[in-house]
């Protein structure tokens, strides 16, 4: 069972339970416990499962490591410390040496010296993929009694068999940093691995998860502890000292007027705002949200106010390994006074005193934007400091709101993607390289974790199948097969000479991205990358979005593409996926229902007559007394204040009204050049689900008019593009259709169709090992493949709709990629009119819509009358020849 | 559709049956290919075979010929046989004879074929080694100029030729497509789509010229060629390549 243990331990109780030594080195060098160390001494010394939570600095690993320590103090002085692994950490970050050092080694050096200057005995080792091979070997001769693991590499290890006798002893697994994989496939993967784990080694072993805020927390838990047998869950306590940390945070708004203000003068004032954020303090960590962000912030200071490269850096997943240790070390010895990073340094990297963190747009959830401020504070006693900076109209709200949420602790939710089959394929390989296996037993290992406990036996089988190459014939089975498996016996187990090399090259969950670089054609000024898929698409004179700015695509060459600067106001292609996360749901919510209240405040305050009109053009308006009364609550600058409430006020007067979380505003509107119907939700709600409302609406309008319609999508709403027009009795018609709907059906059926299918199908294939990357030594990169996902979705689809890739690969779009739960609920409620609904004709867009408009990211419904649509395409272009004839 | 009086391309499928010969024309199998790519470690589903199959069926179905001419590229490997390669190629000959009554088999050799010349006599086919001269019609290959004299139509494979067609919303639509007209010598000709479930085809409205066939710019000036696209189940004129060029600077 999962239990909250909220009572701390007494400072007396707690050190009682660490060994003599280590209480004594302990107490002589730390001034007191931190809130988490109440609890897990204790608790954790006791055999416990537990799951902390608690901001960076408060002593977290150390909260962990006393109590195993200690016990290992214990065994070295019973004598029987062993060259055995006692206990595992694993972290999701690559570069942990440095970490490691700090909170391990550093302290374990310390308390030797504390007796006496023994000689160290407990040792500690590093196993990651730059381990270096004879290092390996080291560990297998002696291996440390602490080992320090990747997700990917532990789950190499356990298919070690020489390994695996070194991990017979094991006692512990610390899995830190629970918060960046309970979320997600590389966290599915792990829970796997700990459960073949125990399998191996037949034993449970004690487990502790470290994390920052997460909410539902309990879900964490039952993700860290899993099953021990077929009903029951494993215990866990659950430490939650979250919020024990002060934090002084405020929105900003570089201008007075965002709405009205040229996008130069929002860039101008950002960039003051954000250097004299830098001048006020020692250290300042800026946060964006794309790599591209990151390196658009760092040349910009640089130019506009002559930083040097010695005090000013940028810190993300795309540098060298040793460019990020330099800039860590850089931080630590406090050397810089900023440093730029889109998500690297959220986690828990050791660098140092941080007096102020600047988030640049929204950072999309309130758990992130916590941790991301929790950087900032010299110790945990420390009050956090940090400022969002809103780049524009839409930022503006939602940055107020989650710093509002944070104050107000109104956490969103995460949730653990379940049933992953493609992680899954991945372990039955490594399973049957461990031995020859019953259907029963490993499905009875695999429904342990928490991800997977709800497993069914026919996905299991298709497995099974698939892995065994059924779906090709038998004399192709030697290549195809990875495993062989036995339909009569109900048996498998490994094939191949190969198939340990692939297990090895092949794993983890992340997935190749197919990045082409963007340059401009004059200067070879490096701008950011996108996708390949996304570069077939475009022609010679496109223009399209790249890290918040147009580009006019020039030519391409290889994996590289150059663009030029784009004179135009909009994009002739919008994006197709976004680089940025999507806001979570709770988030939308929250967001919507302050537009809710503020609209009612605004419309008071709002006076009809021409000066009020005329001086909001200006941006000179001020909130008046009502909204006064909501915005002077909230933790926002006065440029905020009054740009939220000119905000509104635009729409009130242009559209009459503002959408909310009970009321979704419908707005009929065209394009600039007049050349296509725009259809405009406001729903609120997130792109999660706005994805698939958004297909919902497409697949219905393509169906009632017989085109093929585009649509648009951002976490404010939705557009769908039209070339006729979709008239009010249409849209109320399929509003009244949402009660008779399978939105699911309805959604499998279309996705088939479309770029956002083509592209997860092509990262589930690879997970699956039915793309190798690795193969025979040879390693092959996605655009030497020379397959289009095209072709190869279209064929697997041949195979069925149970074939594993295939169906991982919806599973993932309905259920990770959308909230399709959700979406149904608010599509029931539109339906029912719990929310309501109005639709207006506006002349071109509303002020609400302008964002989603220009810079969403876009898919298209296409036509299920296939042989129609190529008709009408042919007509098309018969029609457009003989014009041009003429 | 009718191309001539002589000649048909058989809607919606890129073969071609030739009246005079009572010959259906198909080019660029690329038999095995999924047995290739396995070996670079990309395990696709089996489908070509089987698609392969299924187009000459309707194909024959609705012509009931007593020949077939492939014009190249039957299987897909450069340098070895592959088993897989080997059993298709042989379960396609017995296929087409037994279950289609298709009585003449002519192989044109093109750049992938180096194997097929030992089983002509054991299979009873006919291989030709880059172009053969039927009546008026020459039939070749494509990737080597080929030796012009008697004929009056000329047939070519390799350039798996393909246009991209932008709708009004921006979306690409690439359709496989034969390409019909003059030579520079004023005889026709006509370039066939390759058979293959996994080409990608060459989009001959939208790359350079560099890009295209130098045996092909040899013979015939592209841009005057029309483009006959394979629909679904219907092959529809799309015009010449010089128009589809100018329309995909504006969208539809």
């Amino acid at each position: 069972m999962i239990k909250f243990y909220e009572k701390p331990f007494s400072k007396e109780e707690s050190l009682s339970s660490l060994s003599p030594e280590v209480r004594s080195w302990f107490e002589e060098t730390h001034e007191g416990l931190t809130p988490p160390q109440y609890y897990s001494f204790k608790l954790i010394s006791e055999g416990n499962n537990i799951l902390i939570t608690a901001p960076t600095g408060s002593g977290k690993t150390l909260s962990a490591f006393m109590s195993i320590i200690s016990s290992l103090m214990r065994k070295e002085r019973e004598g029987s410390l062993e060259d055995k692994v006692y206990c595992i950490y694993i972290s999701p970050l690559r570069a942990l040496n440095n970490d490691v050092y700090k909170n391990l080694s550093k302290p374990l050096e310390e308390l030797y010296a504390s007796l006496d200057g023994e000689k160290k005995k407990i040792s500690i080792g590093v196993r990651t993929g730059d381990t270096t091979q004879s290092e390996r070997q080291k560990q297998l001769r002696k291996p440390p009694n602490i080992l320090v693991t990747t997700p990917e590499s532990l789950a190499i290890l356990i298919n070690s068999p020489r390994f695996l006798e070194n991990l017979r002893a094991l006692e512990y697994v610390v899995v830190d940093e629970i918060h960046e994989l309970a979320n997600n496939k590389r966290g599915v993967h792990l829970s796997l691995s700990l459960e073949r784990l125990t399998d191996l080694i037949g034993k449970d072993f004690i487990r502790v998860g470290l994390g920052a805020t997460l909410h539902p927390i309990d879900e964490a838990a039952k993700f860290l502890a899993g099953y021990k047998s077929a009903t029951e869950e494993r215990d866990c306590y659950i430490v939650d000292a979250t919020w024990e940390k002060k934090t002084d945070l405020l929105t900003i708004s570089p201008v007075k007027d965002i709405i009205n203000a040229s996008d130069e003068k929002i860039e101008n004032k950002v960039y003051s705002k954000i250097n004299s954020i830098i001048k006020k303090n020692k250290t300042t960590l800026i946060f964006t949200n794309t790599r591209s962000g990151t390196e658009r912030v760092i040349f910009n200071l640089m130019r506009r106010f002559k930083y040097s490269e010695d005090s000013i850096a940028a810190h993300h997943g795309s540098l060298s390994r040793e460019a990020r240790l330099g800039v860590e070390d850089m931080l630590k010895k406090g050397k810089l006074k900023c440093a730029v990073s889109s998500t690297s340094l959220e986690l828990g990297v050791d660098i140092g005193d941080i007096d102020n963190v600047i988030q640049l747009g929204s950072p999309k959830s309130v758990t992130r934007a916590i941790q991301r401020v929790g950087r900032s504070g010299h110790s945990f006693n420390d009050v956090a400091v940090g400022e969002i900076i809103v780049m524009n109209r839409d930022d503006l709200v939602e940055c107020s709101i989650i710093f509002d949420s944070v104050k107000k602790r109104k956490l969103d939710s995460f949730f653990v993607p379940k049933n992953a089959l493609d992680i899954l394929c991945q372990h039955v390989v490594g399973m049957s390289l461990n031995k020859k296996w019953t259907v029963s037993d490993a499905i009875a290992v695999i429904r342990k974790a928490y991800p997977y406990h709800e497993l069914s036996d026919s996905d299991f089988l298709a497995v099974l199948e698939y892995l065994s190459g059924m779906y090709v014939g038998l004399e192709s089975r030697r290549v195809y097969g990875k495993i062989w498996y036995d339909e009569k016996e109900k048996t498998f187990g490994r094939r191949g000479k190969f198939t340990k090399i692939i297990y090895y090259l092949n794993l983890g969950s992340i997935p190749d991205a197919s990045a082409v670089d963007v340059y401009t054609t004059k200067g070879r000024e490096w701008l950011g990358s996108i996708e390949e898929e996304f570069l077939s698409r475009l022609k010679p004179d496109d223009i399209f979005v790249l890290g918040g700015k147009l580009y006019k695509f020039e030519y391409a060459r290889a994996m590289t593409c150059f663009v030029s600067k784009a004179e135009s106001k909009s994009p002739t292609i919008p994006p197709w996926f976004s680089e940025q996360l999507p806001l979570t749901y709770d988030l939308a919510i929250s967001i919507g229902k302050f537009r809710g209240e503020f609209a009612k405040a605004a419309e008071r305050d709002i006076n009809k007559d021409k000066r009020f009109i005329s001086l909001l053009s200006t941006g000179k308006t001020k909130p008046g007394k009502e909204s006064s009364k909501i915005l002077d609550a909230m933790p926002i600058d006065d440029n905020a204040k009054s740009s939220i409430f000119s905000y509104f006020a635009e729409q009130l007067i242009y559209a009459k009204y503002i959408p909310n979380d009970k009321f979704i505003l419908i707005e009929k509107t065209r394009d600039r050049e007049r050349k296509h119907h725009l259809t405009v939700f406001h729903s609120l709600y997130g792109r999660r689900i706005n994805d698939a409302l958004s297909r919902t609406f497409a697949i219905m309008a393509s169906e009632y008019l017989g085109i093929e319609v585009s649509m648009i999508i951002n976490d404010n709403g939705f557009v769908l593009i039209t070339e006729k027009e979709i008239n009010s009795k249409d849209l109320s018609e399929m509003i009244g259709d949402l009660g008779n709907i399978d939105m699911e059906s309805l959604l499998k059926d279309n996705i088939r169709r479309t770029e956002l299918m083509k592209r997860k199908f092509r990262h589930c294939a690879a997970r699956s090992f039915m793309i190798l990357r690795n193969y025979k030594g040879r390693k092959i990169s996605i655009s030497r493949q020379q397959i289009s996902s095209q072709s190869l979705l279209r064929a697997s689809e041949e195979i069925g709709p149970n074939f594993p890739v295939i169906k991982e690969t919806y599973r993932e779009i309905l259920e990770d990629t959308m909230d399709l739960p959700r979406a149904k609920e608010i599509a029931r409620s539109l339906f029912s009119g719990e929310i309501s609904h109005k639709i207006i004709n506006t002349g071109v867009p509303s002020p609400f819509s302008h964002i989603l408009v220009s810079f969403g990211e876009a898919d298209v419904v296409m036509m299920k009358d296939r042989r129609k649509h190529l008709r009408d395409l042919h007509k098309k272009v018969i029609i457009s020849i003989k014009k041009g004839a003429r | 559709m009718n191309i001539n009086k002589d000649i048909e391309a058989i809607e919606g499928i890129p073969i071609l049956f030739i009246r005079p010969l009572s010959a259906l024309v198909c080019s660029d199998l690329h038999l095995g290919y999924e047995g290739v790519a396995a070996e670079r470690g990309i395990m696709l589903p089996k489908i070509n075979f089987r698609k392969i199959r299924e187009q000459i069926k309707l194909a024959q179905d609705h012509a009931h010929a007593s020949s077939i001419i492939i014009n190249g590229d039957i299987k897909n490997e450069f340098s070895k046989v592959h088993t897989e390669e080997f059993n298709e190629f042989n379960d396609l000959v017995r296929y087409l004879k037994e279950d289609l009554g298709i009585k003449n088999i002519t192989l044109i050799k093109g750049n992938h074929d180096n194997f097929i010349d030992r089983l002509e006599r054991p299979l009873g086919v006919r291989v030709e080694r880059q172009q053969v001269l039927m009546d008026n019609f020459l039939f070749f290959h494509g990737e080597e100029p080929p030796d012009l004299n008697e004929e009056n139509v000329l047939i070519m494979g390799h350039l798996h030729p393909c246009v991209s067609i932008y709708s009004s919303l921006g979306i690409k639509e690439k359709l496989r497509c034969f390409l019909v007209g003059k030579t520079r010598k004023n005889k026709e000709l006509i370039i066939l789509p390759a058979m293959s479930y996994y080409s990608e085809g060459l989009e001959v409205n939208s790359v350079s010229k560099s890009k295209l066939s130098t045996v092909l710019d040899s013979i015939a000036e592209i841009n005057c060629l029309r483009a006959l696209c394979i629909c679904e189940e219907e092959t529809l004129d799309f015009g010449t390549i010089q128009d589809l060029k100018l329309l995909n600077n504006k969208i539809l």
